[in-house]
């Protein structure tokens, strides 16, 4: 049957690519690449580290310093986003903001997943009592508004009881003591499926205990969605902060929070606009970069999540 | 890329003509540009569609849409998918008739029961209201059928419509089908690759691949005598019962071509054991072998001195 | 229809657990504070400190305290001011809900509405320019966050638009006239109306390629009534499953809507109370938060099985 055709033979192409070789990281990373919004997002969120950074060296003017020229007075060529309702320069400010806003948002993102990891693991690996203790919380907590919580959080710790001093602090601490949920159903979730995998059977089978098993085999699985879902919580934290700060109960004058800065724009808004505009610009560009960048992770992450 | 190339055929009423060939030859095509439901970015960029008088492909948006499921109705491969999921199957029958103008709205309304009794689902009365979920597949094709023909359509597309049923209930949906044929005196286009199917139901076959006719005849004369090899091959790769002699089944090697990167010269002859020559380079013409038979090759079957042997090789 | 109403009932019941649950939180925290409100007053002399302790019964042990409140809570009543004597909170509270809802509404209106809008014209001109404004304003406006826009819709109709009027046209901040809804509404709702959009361009996106739409126009439907009737109610069903999360977040943000519009509704209050450490009632709207957003969950469970009959409670 299989003998030489008498001409030329069928003209069939199977070509196979390789696949390259790629660790999860790396893939999302080749991936993310190519998503240009999320590149902007990335480039912009650079810039946002890179101001803080520097404001921590070098301002302008000290972040507090009153009167440093004409009060209101509109940019000028020395003071390229102008002077506030005190006289102070709003670009050193701006500066300082971005310091307190990545403070914020790593600091929240940091201990929403020490808290919610953990607490997500336990509860989707165990299952049973631990589970049913873990999801009781989680569920209660969404049918409420968190943010509301921790801003009576902010307030009782730090204005009522005087236990941590107004701050930075506090803020990232109400905030991750609400919001660690999410983290913790998606880690659950995670945990809930990876525990029935070959290779964590195998491992069990070969004697792993469950320490190891956790942390070698479902955490670095799970790492994909937790990365992705931090990233979503560090706007959510800086939201947050901007939130409490512009209601004038988050970080105390003179702190140079973009929330209190617009707070304080917002009086002298109909012949002052630069000074409320500037604020709000660089938050809604931070929240905006950082919204891409999770949208972007999530994409880069599970190409079939893609909308 | 061009899906459907040069296809040219007619439908009288009450003939029920088969459409053959394997997935991707390009049969569902044909069949939705005949209502204008080329999925974008897709277009017929040039032909004609006649009913009687009127071209399909010349139609304003409004004559077109008075045209679907009035003139032409169509029946899908998959009930499970074709039904829109949050309605009433009874209320999905309805508006397919209140879309049209051949009955009014209260008359839509009191030809559903009737209709879906016509189509033989059980206790219908009592089911209008039911949604598709509730329903098992072969009731779901069935309310597809009842849509189909609730506006007396003179021409029935039915694109696989037991393909993705059970065995059991195939044959049930088959007959419905032919008797329905038969009582409104319709004209049905069934595109299958069974070709079992054909053989039972229809009155002519065409044979489709790679986009185009390949053959085309009365069900008798291409079962009897194939003469493009495609079609030969075809059926001679089927299990037959009736045949006594224990003939070797033939397997057609290799896959039809990409849309993409069309071979040059006739489409089958990568594939094709009886090629000459000339078939690399010219593609040859549909033309007549029979008095109503057409077929596309250089070589014709007729021609081939013994077949078994030399598609064995 | 009864298992309809049970399953509400139960929800009710559930809906008050949780709603004293929550609020216990709230009470408890509040309660640790020293001496409570009136510490900081320090012009009161102890005699008067003590009664006016006596009179809200803070000098009871705190579990007593916890258990009158509870007990207050089930009869709908929230206590008085710690501030303003002799005004209860109850009342106060229901007036001022009324406020918020009115406000909360229109946020709601504008988010889904709006949303709804930009979303299918987005999905059915998806790679036209409408598609990429439509988007990118979608992709823009869910970052940008309410009291922003606030603020810029309050620079914008309050300041600019009295300027070029020369002060005949533009929004006054307050509440009472019906001209100071829409700017709070659209500042309320549009962060939430590009959320809106963008899921529901990618659900529309999936429901216009599925094959029930496919039955739709082989129906010959309008092509309205196939947008809407049969790719719209289908898409609605994943916008409905956000509809909870985003009347907490509607909630969340009319906390400092109100304050820049100077609106008297709950969120006003709910700050104004905390600066002025008025306890029971940041307790009291905290509780009317809680049970609104119990009862508004409630009420997108109630709706998802009219919009999708395969879920059944």
């Amino acid at each position: 049957m299989a003998q030489a055709a008498p001409v030329a033979p069928p003209d069939l192409e199977l070509t196979y690519e390789m696949p390259e070789q790629a660790t999860l990281l790396s893939d999302a990373w080749r991936r993310l690449r190519r998503n240009r919004i999320a590149l902007v997002g990335t480039v912009i969120i650079a810039i946002l580290f890179i101001t803080a950074l520097i404001s921590i060296v070098w301002t302008p003017y000290p972040v507090w310093l009153q009167a440093v020229g004409p009060t209101y007075q509109p940019p000028s060529g020395a003071h390229p986003l102008g002077l506030d309702q005190a006289g102070r320069d709003i670009l050193s400010r701006i500066m300082g903001g971005a310091l307190i806003t990545i403070e914020v948002g790593i600091g929240s993102a940091i201990i929403v997943s020490l808290i919610g990891i953990p607490l997500g693991l336990l509860a989707g690996f165990y299952r049973g009592k631990v589970d049913t203790v873990i999801s009781f919380f989680i569920n209660i907590w969404y049918g409420i508004p968190d943010l509301l919580v921790a801003l009576i959080l902010v307030f009782v710790l730090s204005d009522a009881l005087h236990l941590i001093p107004r701050g930075v602090f506090v803020i990232i601490i109400a905030f991750s003591l609400t919001r660690w949920m999410d983290v913790a159903r998606l880690v659950r979730g995670q945990s809930l499926a990876l525990r029935e995998r070959e290779f964590v059977e195998a491992a069990r089978m070969a004697g792993a205990r469950d320490f190891y098993l956790l942390v070698r085999h479902i955490f670095p699985n799970a790492l994909g969605p937790i990365i992705v879902q931090a990233t979503f919580a560090i706007p959510a934290a800086v939201l947050f902060e901007a939130f409490l700060s512009f209601l004038g109960l988050g970080l105390p004058s003179p702190t140079p929070s973009w929330g209190a800065m617009a707070a304080d724009g917002y009086h002298g808004m109909d012949f002052a606009p630069h000074i409320v505009l500037a604020p709000t610009i660089a938050l809604s560009l931070t929240l905006m970069a950082f919204n891409w960048l999770g949208d972007g992770l999530r994409d880069a992450f599970d190409p079939r999540m893609r909308r | 890329m061009t899906a459907v190339d040069g296809i040219s055929f007619d439908v009288d009423r009450g003939e029920i003509v088969g459409i053959v060939g394997e997935s991707g030859s390009g049969k569902t095509m044909t069949a939705l540009s005949i209502l204008r439901l080329i999925p974008e970015p897709g277009k017929i960029t040039s032909g004609r569609i006649l009913y009687g008088e009127k071209d399909v492909v010349q139609m304003s948006d409004e004559d077109i849409r008075e045209f679907r499921g009035n003139e032409v109705a169509m029946i899908f491969q998959d009930p499970m998918t074709s039904l829109n999921p949050v309605l009433r199957v009874g209320f999905q029958v309805e508006e397919a008739m209140a879309a049209h103008s051949r009955f009014t709205r209260q008359q839509a309304r009191d030809r559903v029961v009737p209709m879906l009794q016509r189509v033989r689902i059980p206790a219908a009365k009592d089911r209008v209201r039911d949604y598709p979920h509730q329903f098992s597949g072969g009731m779901r094709q069935r309310a597809m059928i009842a849509m189909g023909v609730s506006n007396e359509p003179s021409l029935l597309i039915a694109d696989e419509p037991t393909t993705a049923l059970d065995v059991t209930v195939q044959a049930s949906i088959i007959e419905l089908l032919r008797d329905l044929s038969r009582e409104l005196r319709a004209a049905v286009i069934l595109i299958t690759h069974n070709m079992a199917l054909v053989a039972s139901l229809c009155n002519r076959v065409i044979v489709m691949y790679a986009g185009r006719i390949v053959e085309e005849g009365p069900t008798r004369a291409i079962f009897k005598n194939p003469q493009h090899p495609y079609t030969w091959s075809l059926l001679r790769s089927m299990p037959r019962v009736d045949e006594t002699t224990r003939e070797r089944l033939i397997s057609i090697k290799g896959l039809p071509p990409d849309l993409g990167k069309m071979p040059p010269g006739c489409k089958f002859h990568p594939r094709c054991k009886f090629r000459v020559d000339r078939c690399f380079n010219e593609e040859p013409p549909l033309g007549e072998v029979d008095p109503g038979q057409l077929a596309r090759c250089w070589v014709l079957m007729k021609n081939v001195a013994n077949p078994e042997a030399e598609a064995q090789k | 229809m009864r298992g309809t109403l049970l399953y509400i009932g139960q929800r009710l019941v559930l809906i008050a657990i949780t709603t004293v649950l929550v609020s216990s939180i709230v009470f408890l925290l509040l309660h640790q504070i020293p001496g409570n409100a009136f510490l900081n007053e320090t012009r009161q002399s102890e005699e008067t400190l003590r009664a006016e302790l006596h009179h809200y019964g803070l000098d009871l042990p705190l579990p007593q305290q916890y258990a009158n409140w509870v007990t207050g809570v089930l009869h709908g009543n929230l206590g008085e001011s710690l501030v303003n004597h002799g005004v209860l909170i109850t009342p106060l509270l229901v007036r001022e809900t009324s406020v918020s809802a009115t406000v909360g509404f229109f946020a709601l209106l504008v988010t889904i509405g709006l949303g709804l809008v930009l979303g299918v014209i987005a999905a059915l001109r998806q790679n036209t320019w409408v598609d990429y404004i439509a988007s990118s304003t979608a992709v823009i406006g869910y970052s940008v966050p309410s009291f922003v826009i606030a603020i810029f819709g309050l620079l914008l109709f309050g300041h600019y638009l009295y300027v070029w009027t020369d002060g005949t046209v533009f929004y006054q901040p307050g509440w009472g006239k019906v001209e100071q809804i829409p700017v709070p509404a659209l500042a309320l709702g549009l962060p939430y109306a590009s959320y809106v959009a963008r899921l529901t361009r990618a659900s529309m996106l999936e429901t216009i390629r599925t094959d029930y739409v496919r039955t739709a126009w082989a129906k010959g439907l309008k092509a309205r009534v196939v947008v809407l009737r049969h790719a719209l109610r289908n898409a609605l069903i994943p916008v409905v499953t956000i509809l909870g999360p985003l009347i907490t977040g509607i909630i969340t943000g009319s906390v400092v809507i109100e304050n820049i519009f100077g609106i008297p509704g709950l969120g006003k209050e709910f700050v104004t109370s905390i600066l002025a450490r008025d306890y029971n009632i940041v307790i009291g709207v905290f509780t009317f938060y809680a049970a609104l957003v119990g009862l508004a969950n409630l009420a997108v469970d109630v709706i998802y099985p009219v919009l999708d009959p395969r879920i059944r409670y």
